[in-house]
């Protein structure tokens, strides 16, 4: 049986790498070209047509340089952990299923991927604590703190998912939001899930640990450009997997009319990484402190409301 | 346990080169030691051996962001000393140029100060686009984008061109809908307003003893304008009336100069209607040799960072001794007493909020 499988198995693995490098790339000049629109710049413009390989001329540019690992750091975690946080993220989006066809089907693939995905900000406080400088350990020690603000809603507005859906699977998940999306069934969860995501994926106003203008580039001041490419990459892979499961999870995943899953699929996921995009360029840095009075006072009591009013409304 | 932190001289938000030694309690700052003077080019002593009207460029490149009105302050001290009369259409140019350099150096403060709390470069561009108009602006009158040398004792080296009060009132509009388009885009963010409201405060009674001036000490509840106690040229005819909030945080810095850039479009706008015809060119640079009057003047300008002062102790040529005081630098020196206790987040935002440029600091 796993020899038979095995010719489907190698296809699919390669065609979700492709897909993921397909994201990231189209992704990163996107967020480029959009963040250009809201601030009357043109962004990149030289490098093919609209620019479209400068991504690729900064990947081989940063490639090309010299791997630098600062002096005081400790050679081992610091140079392990940006290829590990890839790898992370990299087999996190593994877990999901891109249509009823494309991907693995886990029975406990949601708690599995959140499970995992908390490992994330650990792994960026050592990559932190490693590098030897203050900055970087001050951006560390914000990763970990900032955790604590929006980890526990982030598996609580999950949990109503569940239960409604009545599955940790998420093929199960997206089926069973056939007719509503459950964006229209639980809008309070949908608002939890995406701000605190959008902590998860350190994207404004939640970039607190690498906060460009207090600690420069936080966790990843002393990275040398090789690294800093890596970092880059770790960035939209966490960006595809951030807007991956928030069109999975709330937007009816591959379901829609005409077009085939996958398209829709990538359509929302697209849509939803723009709109994190206009965030962006929008909002001023929250503070650490604030963070965790909103994570805790705001987030969490509605996320906790919104298991309430599933339970009561929806499961019987 | 309190660690150390080295800030600068190369980091992205301190507004040039600034080294912060800031001593953290956690994330609390218990201590700023600003340490200055990477940009010292000694102006004083420099001007001390250049004759009067060849010191004026080099009082420009003292503040960069609002070069024109170092260059009023100096070249006011030079007429004071002299006792050269000053054209009566000369004053309302000096005027109505002047309020443009104010309004394009807080539109530059404005946008290094989103920067500061993070929005990263969407204000920036934003600020700059609508300063771009306004340097456009000057440079039909001056020549020059940025330093433009443009005073001359009585006068001004050209007077402002044909179309000028048209092209003016245009862009006076403009900014007028923009200003209140930024006002929107930032009061109505919670997040911005969380940022600046309660942050880096500074008392009354502190902000008066420290020193500082201009739009800090407007902010801190003091009303203190020297264009209204202190009048010069035609500002006692023109209708404005000073910015002042009395909470004395980074958001009344915010607003006191949000607000400070209205008043200069109505200054404007009043300037440009009473302004009268005739002659505003002043004295050609290579023919000064006036006997010098005065042994001793002192002269104050609001310039758009606060109050600049120019003490002079005039010789036969040039000057003997020139003192200057920098507001920046003043204002800077606040920076320690606000900070403390202040988050390590908050500091840039603070310190953004003073408005100091480093050039205008060492001198």
């Amino acid at each position: 049986m796993l020899i038979d499988n095995f010719g489907k198995l190698i296809v699919e693995i390669i065609s979700i790498f492709i897909l993921i490098l397909f994201f990231d790339y189209t992704f990163g000049w996107l967020e480029r070209k959009s963040i250009a629109k809201a601030q009357f710049r043109h962004g990149p413009t030289y490098v093919g047509k609209f620019g479209i390989l400068q991504n690729l001329a900064d990947i081989v540019k940063l490639l090309a340089k010299e791997n630098i690992i600062p002096k005081n750091a400790d050679k081992l975690i610091f140079s392990a952990v940006p290829p590990l946080l890839l790898a992370l993220f990299i087999f996190l989006i593994y877990l999901l299923p891109f249509s009823n066809s494309l991907g693995i089907e886990l029975s406990v693939g949601l708690l599995a991927v959140f499970v995992l995905l908390s490992f994330a900000p650990l792994l960026i406080f050592l990559a932190g604590a490693a590098s030897g400088n203050k900055f970087s350990l001050i951006g560390a020690q914000r990763s970990v703190i900032m955790s604590l603000a929006y980890e526990v809603p982030l598996i609580l507005s999950v949990a109503a998912v569940a239960l409604y859906a009545g599955s940790f699977n998420i093929a199960n998940i997206v089926n069973s939001q056939a007719r509503i999306p459950f964006i229209v069934l639980m809008p309070i969860g949908f608002v939890v899930f995406f701000i605190a995501m959008l902590a998860e994926l350190e994207r404004p106003p939640f970039d607190l640990r690498e906060a460009d203008s207090e600690l420069i580039a936080g966790w990843l001041v002393d990275v040398g450009a090789p690294y800093y490419a890596i970092a880059l990459f770790v960035d939209y892979t966490r960006m595809f997997l951030g807007s991956l499961l928030i069109s999975l999870l709330f937007l009816g995943g591959w379901l829609g009319p005409y077009l085939p899953g996958l398209v829709w699929l990538l359509i929302k996921a697209f849509a939803v990484a723009i709109v994190i995009v206009i965030i962006r360029a929008t909002t001023v840095r929250m503070r650490l402190d604030r963070l965790m009075r909103f994570g805790w006072f705001w987030l969490l009591p509605l996320a906790v409301l919104n298991i309430i009013l599933t339970f009561m409304l929806f499961v019987k | 346990m309190l660690t150390r932190i080295n800030v600068g001289p190369i980091h992205p938000s301190t507004h040039g080169v600034l080294r912060l030694v800031v001593t953290l309690d956690g994330d609390t700052i218990v201590d700023v030691e600003p340490h200055i003077g990477f940009l010292h080019r000694g102006v004083e002593k420099l001007a001390e051996n250049r004759m009067y009207m060849q010191s004026e460029s080099y009082m420009e490149k003292l503040d960069y962001a609002a070069p024109m009105a170092y260059s009023d302050l100096y070249v006011a001290a030079v007429e004071e000393a002299m006792g050269i009369h000053i054209k009566e259409r000369a004053k309302y140019v000096r005027v109505i140029l002047l309020e443009f350099q104010r309004i394009a150096s807080h539109l530059l403060w404005l946008s290094a100060f989103c920067n500061d709390l993070g929005q990263m470069f969407t204000m920036f561009t934003w600020a700059m686009k609508d300063r771009d108009l306004i340097l456009n602006l000057l440079q039909d009158v001056t020549g020059s984008r940025m330093f433009y040398v443009n005073m001359r004792l009585g006068g001004v080296s050209i007077d402002l061109p044909q179309n000028f009060e048209e092209h003016a009132n245009k862009l006076l509009d403009y900014l007028e809908k923009r200003f209140k388009e930024y006002e929107r885009f930032l009061e109505k963010n919670p997040v911005f307003i969380e940022r600046t409201k309660d942050v880096g405060i500074l008392k009354r009674e502190d902000a008066i003893a420290l020193g500082v001036t201009g739009p800090v000490l407007r902010a801190s509840g003091v009303n203190f304008d020297v264009r209204k106690d202190y009048p010069y040229y035609v500002y006692e005819k023109l209708h404005f009336i000073p910015q002042v909030q009395t909470k004395g945080d980074s958001f009344a810095r915010y607003k006191v100069r949000m607000q400070e850039m209205k008043e200069s479009i109505k200054l404007i706008r009043d300037a440009l209607k009473l302004m009268p015809e005739g002659d505003a060119l002043g004295m050609p640079i290579k023919l000064i040799s006036p006997p010098v009057k005065e042994k001793e003047v002192i002269v104050r300008r609001e310039l758009p960072r606060g109050e600049g002062m120019i003490f002079m102790v005039t010789d036969k040529q040039r000057p003997y001794r020139l003192a200057i005081r920098a507001p920046s630098f003043i204002n800077l020196s606040a920076l320690r007493y606000i900070a403390r206790g202040a988050r390590f987040a908050d500091l840039f935002s603070i310190l953004g909020s003073l408005d100091p440029v480093m050039a205008d600091v060492d001198r």
